[in-house]
């Protein structure tokens, strides 16, 4: 490595942040100068946030160009994330607008040591049980190291580049987002189909909605142990019921085409009481004039329900595409736990579970922490990419 | 008068009483890898014998899912100062166990004592194959208990109706058996089955005198490359792919999936006519068939008829006295050891299970009872022992990160059994797989 | 005003003996048998786990459908031998305390971020809830170091601690504090009530829904720990239950459904109770947050 790269990085930083918040500021009508100072200290701040603990390593002379690559998007990703909050504060700051949200209640108690008291518990726990072990599992990904043993040994960004080549990596990520959107997609739409019909005024609807929501508290591990008895090779229910209706006899657990449905089933079986409880819920706000008006017109039931029920629901169905799918992504775990362990040919290792089998079972905590890092940032992706989608698909109606 | 002396009892039986309370029994905590009532409730009712005996101490037995958990569940409990005194550490965690100094030899700890509160260690009684086997850099380590083989049980009365009148002894004779058995009337939906767990790769490796790793298998120095992708590897997998394609073989299902009990199920609901198993539950497959009107007969693990037999590997796991017990602790957890694996004990637990019975003087016992003439069945596994060659290869592997070593052998497996990937190939992946671990392993681990 | 407009709809549509038929089956006969099916679908994996758990094995085996003479059994080696019950009382413990402090927590972040101007807030805000993004799972290797750095390894502390304040928590209350009437926080400052006095004299008797519905999800959720638990709880003393089921499953050796399936259904009983307790409170405490 060239020893004078982490001045030549600074300085880039410096110039990009300068550059890009006294631009900023001058379109805010604000000093371009006070912008281009905040922004050469955070750009410097920001290109080192990785870098620096790093040492710069991936861009020792032995490196390969995926190391470089990496250590270059690592440069960038921790320039945006000071860059780009420290603009948005500065702004509000320089237009004069005091740290203060919009809300305000007219009732307001005095007083600015009491609110930091009386948020200093859930503060302290965030910090310490959040924030600070997401940072130490960044440390901890870029070490070689195992519970036992004599010392740890720094290896830079390979737990990272190595996965690029791992075939298993891939077909974990690749399962884990086919079960989630599987998990997502029948789940949901069971879920609204049968709440639909317990919504309706008819006899009895208080004694169904209470024989439908109850899964929910039913824990994943437990839906794994039932679900275990179901799908049981030789003397399972469900091939039983298969074997004399439809001469059927499928390897659920043994089979890894078919594993990830017991997964899958399993999921949507735990899943589906709180679904319903929130479609329950929504169908509540869902107009009962328009509905009317619409039946008057001649649209048919279906046409009702796809038309103005399925879009009035949207918040709700929004909401619950995000419960679900980290439901999916993490609390399949004590489901995958005690129903497949991950087989057969790791055709139901998630991602999640995967991290659990290196770090744990296999006592490589570097490379768990790699990917737990890089699950992390795939779930803070997805869950941008559904506030995208959904502010623009939403239906905010009523 | 009465009244004082009634006084003066019951001040005396007071007197008596308060120490008995004072002084609070030394606990001695044990974890086992077993939850089964046959295993895990034997050891609590060993316990409870103990305690009677040593009112000083008390010996909680607690039971963890399987070996693999355990082993988890040790370094966890390392890491935060938890550990009990007693560890049930299944034969591949050698290493580890070594490598970690959790532990403690048990010849270290006994020092020149051969007992501890009366209770006789004899270390001489314990039989030829397993004290070999705990013996490590020539001191005795760890303390045998649940020693077992991998053997073969045969439903002989699908066999005796297809015309085969004794368990096949090769893997050839397997074929040729299974051809019989799958063209009954009344044939099983399956020949046989293994519980796929690396175990029986490693044990039909070690029958063709093939080594697992490098530096005597890891015995004469420390194991710095696995070699098991070697034609004996390969055999191993290709006879497995063979027998599965013929539809002899039933997969029964990745290890994290219960493969052991759907075995078990499959040979008791009679979905397979034959199945490898370890002799740890001899008790089990034999009550099986008794249960169910078929007869069961164990035999020897069959064999490559190419390259032979060499001879089997020890299983099972041993008990390690944890390091850094008070003095009290660990003389208790010595004496409770003492006692477990104690003839009578060593007896009845092998009659429990199907374990070996680890001492000469427990098999003179039972041998003395008539016990193995009945139960021939439960002879097999010490016979398979006994009459084994000692070799680098039969001695078993030694070598850090094993447990998840092996875990990528039982994939490779799952992949030739549920894939059309050559078996080659396969081993040839997993093996350098398992040279990444085991070299950032050592990295860690060796001096 | 529905009922009627759509039993129109569908009149005008009959038929001789099609409206014959009709008027034979109940009202909406269509709706009764689709909820018939989902609730027996979704009954039948817990139905058949409660069959199971009173059999043996060859009962379960031979597809019985009515209850097995095993049920005694099976309950030995639940709660004596692998004492479960020990198991749910921990859960309950670690349940009982994280549901209390994340409740006292939540309230006074609640009051804090609505009842308060001070410098920073929106920034703490963000700050808060950036954390929703951030799943402990992954977390669970370096939060595994570091509870252990702490001491507290192999304590209830080490599965309450760290779980007792969150993101939902604290805008679960936030939300439902905005949406009170102004009124309520101006007549407590006329009265010259401090801030706690008007937090547990004003808004609590009007929060009961919100307690409830906090109290529900955090019941369940700490009740359903499963990894964490494994990790920094060794032995069985302060083990939670869903881990203590794992000594049911008869680990290498034959599994015995009867046991498993006993103790799935009961370590699913507290939950239950708890959840068809408070269903009211759930349901209209995430009202109040929806209306926003």
């Amino acid at each position: 490595m060239d020893s004078s790269l982490p001045l030549l990085v600074a300085v880039l930083g410096a110039v990009l942040g300068g550059g890009l918040l006294g631009w900023s500021f001058r379109r805010a009508s604000q000093s371009p100068a006070l912008g281009a100072g905040i922004g050469a200290v955070a750009g410097v701040f920001g290109v080192g946030l990785f870098m620096a603990p790093l040492n710069f390593c991936t861009f020792e002379a032995d490196r390969t160009t995926a190391d470089n690559v990496f250590g270059v998007l690592l440069i960038a990703a921790g320039f945006l994330l000071i860059v780009l909050p420290v603009r948005w504060v500065a702004l509000r700051l320089a237009a004069g607008q005091r740290l203060i949200g919009a809300q305000s209640t007219p009732g307001a108690f005095k007083g600015t040591v009491l609110p930091w008291l009386f948020l200093l518990p859930t503060l302290t726990v965030l910090v310490l049980f959040l924030y600070y072990p997401s940072f130490d599992t960044f440390r901890l990904s870029t070490l070689l190291a195992r519970l036992g043993t004599p010392r740890t040994a720094f290896v830079c960004v390979n737990n990272y580049t190595r996965l690029i080549a791992d075939t298993s990596y891939l077909n974990s990520l690749v399962l884990t987002l086919l079960i989630s959107a599987a998990i997502v997609v029948i789940g949901l739409v069971l879920s609204l189909t049968v709440a639909n019909f317990a919504y309706q005024p008819i006899k009895g609807a208080k004694i169904y909605r209470a024989l439908l929501v109850w899964p929910y508290a039913i824990s994943p591990a437990v839906a794994g142990v039932i679900f275990l008895i179901l799908f049981n090779p030789t003397g399972g229910i469900i091939n039983y019921f298969l074997g004399s209706l439809f001469n059927l006899k499928i390897p659920w657990l043994n089979d890894p085409a078919f594993a990830p449905w017991a997964i899958i089933l399993a999921s949507v079986w735990k899943s589906m009481g709180y679904n319903i409880l929130f479609y329950l819920a929504g169908l509540q706000n869902v107009p009962n004039d328009l509905l009317e008006a619409a039946a008057i017109d001649g649209a048919n039931a279906l046409q009702r329900f796809v038309r103005i029920v399925v879009p009035m629901l949207s918040p709700i169905t929004f909401f619950l595409v995000i419960t679900n799918m980290t439901y999916a992504f993490f609390d399949t775990f004590g489901t995958i736990d005690y129903l497949t362990g991950g087989g057969p040919l790791s055709s139901t290792t998630t991602l999640m579970y995967r991290i659990y089998q290196v770090g744990i079972r296999n006592n490589d905590l570097g490379k768990a922490s790699a990917e737990s890092i890089i699950l992390f940032v795939l779930v803070i992706g997805l869950t941008y990419l559904q506030f995208r989608g959904g502010e623009r698909r939403v239906s905010y109606g009523a | 008068m009465l009244k004082f002396k009634t006084l003066v009892v019951a001040l005396l039986a007071l007197l008596a009483v308060v120490p008995a309370f004072a002084q609070d029994a030394v606990d001695v905590k044990v974890w086992i890898a077993f939850t089964d009532a046959g295993r895990l409730g034997w050891a609590q009712e060993r316990a409870a014998e103990f305690n009677a005996l040593f009112p000083q101490y008390n010996v909680t037995v607690e039971g963890y899912a399987n070996y693999e958990e355990l082993f988890a569940a040790t370094a966890l409990a390392a890491e935060q100062n938890s550990l009990p005194a007693i560890v049930q550490y299944f034969e591949v965690a050698t290493q580890d166990a070594r490598d970690s100094g959790y532990f403690k030899s048990i010849a270290e700890a006994l020092g020149d004592r051969t007992e501890v509160n009366g209770q006789a260690f004899n270390l001489d009684d314990i039989i030829g194959p397993v004290a070999a086997y705990y013996t490590l850099d020539g001191q005795f380590t760890s303390m045998p208990w649940n020693t077992s083989s991998a053997i073969w049980f045969s439903n002989m009365t699908i066999l005796n109706a297809a015309g085969v009148d004794a368990p096949p002894a090769t893997w050839d004779e397997v074929e040729a058996a299974c051809e019989k058995v799958m063209a009954l009337d009344s044939a099983p939906e399956y020949c046989f089955t293994f519980p796929n767990h690396g175990w029986f790769f490693e044990q039909w490796l070690a029958q063709q005198n093939a080594e697992f790793a490098n530096n005597g298998n890891g015995r004469d120095a420390r194991a710095t490359e696995v070699t098991f992708a070697s034609d004996a590897g390969v055999a191993v997998l290709a006879w497995l792919d063979d027998m599965a394609q013929k539809g002899y073989l039933y997969y029964s299902g990745a290890q994290g999936g219960a493969s052991w009990s759907t075995v078990d199920q499959a040979f008791s609901s009679q979905q397979v006519a034959m199945t490898a198993y370890s002799s740890s539950d001899t008790a089990v497959y034999t009550q099986v068939g008794v249960d169910n009107g078929f007869e069961v007969l164990a035999s020897f693990l069959p064999y490559n008829d190419d390259t032979g037999w060499t001879g089997n590997l020890i299983g099972g796991a041993s008990l390690w006295l944890v390091n850094g017990l008070a003095a009290e602790v660990e003389d208790g957890a010595l004496t409770f050891l003492a006692f477990m694996t104690n003839t009578e004990n060593a007896a009845t637990w092998h009659q429990t299970t199907g374990y070996i019975a680890i001492r000469t003087s427990a098999n003179e016992l039972l041998a003395g009872e008539g016990w193995f003439e009945t139960n021939p069945n439960f002879s097999v596994a010490a016979d398979q022992l006994a009459t084994s060659t000692v070799t680098s290869a039969t001695r078993g592997a030694i070598l850090g990160a094993f447990p998840a070593i092996r875990n990528v052998v039982t994939a490779a497996v799952d992949t030739v059994l549920l894939t059309d990937s050559a078996p080659a190939d396969v081993l040839a992946q997993a093996q350098a797989d398992a040279n990444v671990i085991l070299e950032e392993y050592n990295l860690l681990n060796a001096e | 005003m529905t009922v009627r407009t759509q039993d129109r709809v569908a009149v005008a549509g009959d038929q001789g003996v099609l409206a014959a038929l009709k008027r034979l089956l109940p009202k909406r006969w269509y709706a009764h048998l689709v909820l018939w099916i989902a609730c027996g679908l979704i009954g039948f994996p817990l139905f058949y786990a409660i069959l199971v758990s009173t059999q043996n094995n060859s009962e379960v085996f031979a597809y019985q459908f009515t209850p097995g003479a095993n049920f005694y059994a099976n309950w030995d080696v639940v709660f004596n031998i692998s004492k479960l019950s020990a198991y749910m009382v921990n859960s309950l413990i670690i349940a009982a305390a994280v549901t209390t402090g994340k409740v006292i927590l939540s309230l006074l972040a609640g009051l804090a971020f609505v009842y308060f101007r001070f410098p920073g807030k929106w920034l703490v805000f963000g700050f808060v809830l950036i954390t929703l993004m951030m799943p402990t799972e992954i977390l669970i290797i370096a939060l595994f170091r570091f509870v252990n750095s702490l001491g507290w390894g192999n304590t209830y502390i080490a599965l309450i601690v760290p779980f007792i304040a969150s993101a939902t928590g604290s805008f679960l209350f936030r939300q439902h504090f905005a949406n009170l009437p102004a009124e309520l926080s101006e007549a407590a400052q006329l009265d010259g009530a401090t801030p706690l006095q008007f937090l547990f004299r004003v808004l609590v008797p009007v929060s009961w829904n919100t307690i409830g519905a906090l109290t529900v999800i955090q019941f369940v959720y700490v009740w359903n720990f499963y990894l964490w638990p494994a990790l920094i709880i060794q032995g069985q003393e302060r083990q939670v239950v869903q881990v203590g089921l794992r000594t049911l499953l008869g680990g290498d050796s034959a599994v015995r459904f009867g046991p498993m399936m006993l103790g799935a259904v009961a370590a699913s009983i507290p939950p239950l109770i708890i959840f068809l307790l408070l269903q009211k409170q759930f349901m209209s405490g995430f009202a109040i947050t929806r209306d926003k």
